[in-house]
């Protein structure tokens, strides 16, 4: 929650920055970019093992997979309702809650989109924390873990923790976990085209 | 650059790092990176002229849509119960 904070200070006080002075810091912002790329390509190749992943069996692989689609048929929706252009929306939806990762890749780019991207995923954070103990008590404790997409291995499993007991905890980080791995290449595959 | 060439490479210090059994605490660099990567992208938003409204209702469309989305295929892949 703390994190948070600074995230939000952060991008506050870079809009009234940017809004009043508009300085140029050169390519620092993809210097940046890269470092935090390459710090969680070691994490990921730290910590990732496939046998453990493996063990949990069928629904914990396939559920990940079943978020990221639905997430991109989502943002294909609201795409077409808002009316912004496929590949923008596409991005924002792959992001599947990861707005720290989300809205920075999808800045390379555009800076209004990569905002958009960054408060899209962020509200999908706050949503689920809202959200999963009503949701958990209409559908299945570990299909509902779904809608917090890449951040159910961190900032959103205390809560589905709380909720849906320790056994959906396992599933949630696995969750996470792979939607985590999957992430960082379809944002930036989704924004070459 | 493309962003693949840091994230490979990351995937394989990364390893690396795991086979010989060293532990390297990324944490601190990752949000120190976050923090001011976030700054900058909110200096580029600042400098472009747009509306907060339009920000806020998009975000939560988003949201809401991408939620509804994975919870949907979520059922369709698992059942109600």
């Amino acid at each position: 929650m703390r994190f948070l904070a600074y995230v939000l200070t952060s991008l506050i006080l870079g809009i009234l920055v940017g809004h009043f002075y508009s300085p140029n810091f050169g390519n620092l912002y993809e210097i940046m970019l890269y470092i935090l790329i390459l710090t969680i390509g070691i994490d990921l190749g730290m910590s990732f093992r496939l046998k453990e992943v493996k063990r949990l069996g069928k629904t914990a692989l396939i559920l990940p997979l079943g978020t990221m689609i639905g997430s991109l048929l989502g943002a294909f929706l609201a795409s077409l309702l808002l009316g912004i252009g496929l590949k923008w929306g596409l991005a924002i939806g792959a992001g599947c809650g990861w707005y720290s990762l989300t809205g920075p890749l999808i800045g390379q780019y555009s800076a209004v989109y990569g905002t958009l991207g960054f408060l899209a995923n962020l509200t999908r954070e706050i949503f689920t924390v809202l959200g999963y103990p009503v949701v958990s008590k209409r559908i299945s404790k570990e299909l509902a873990v779904s809608m917090g997409g890449a951040t159910t291995m961190d900032t959103t499993l205390p809560i589905i923790t709380k909720f849906g007991g320790s056994e959906v905890a396992l599933v949630a980080f696995v969750h996470g976990f792979i939607l985590t791995a999957m992430v960082p290449f379809i944002v930036p595959f989704i924004l070459q085209f | 650059m493309n962003i693949f060439i840091p994230l490979l490479l990351g995937l394989i210090i990364g390893y690396l790092l795991r086979i010989k059994d060293k532990k390297v605490n990324v944490d601190k660099p990752m949000s120190a990176a976050l923090l001011l990567l976030i700054f900058f992208m909110g200096v580029e938003a600042g400098k472009v002229k747009i509306s907060a409204g339009w920000l806020l209702i998009s975000s939560v469309v988003f949201a809401a849509l991408t939620i509804a989305g994975s919870l949907g295929f979520a059922v369709l892949l698992g059942g109600r119960r």
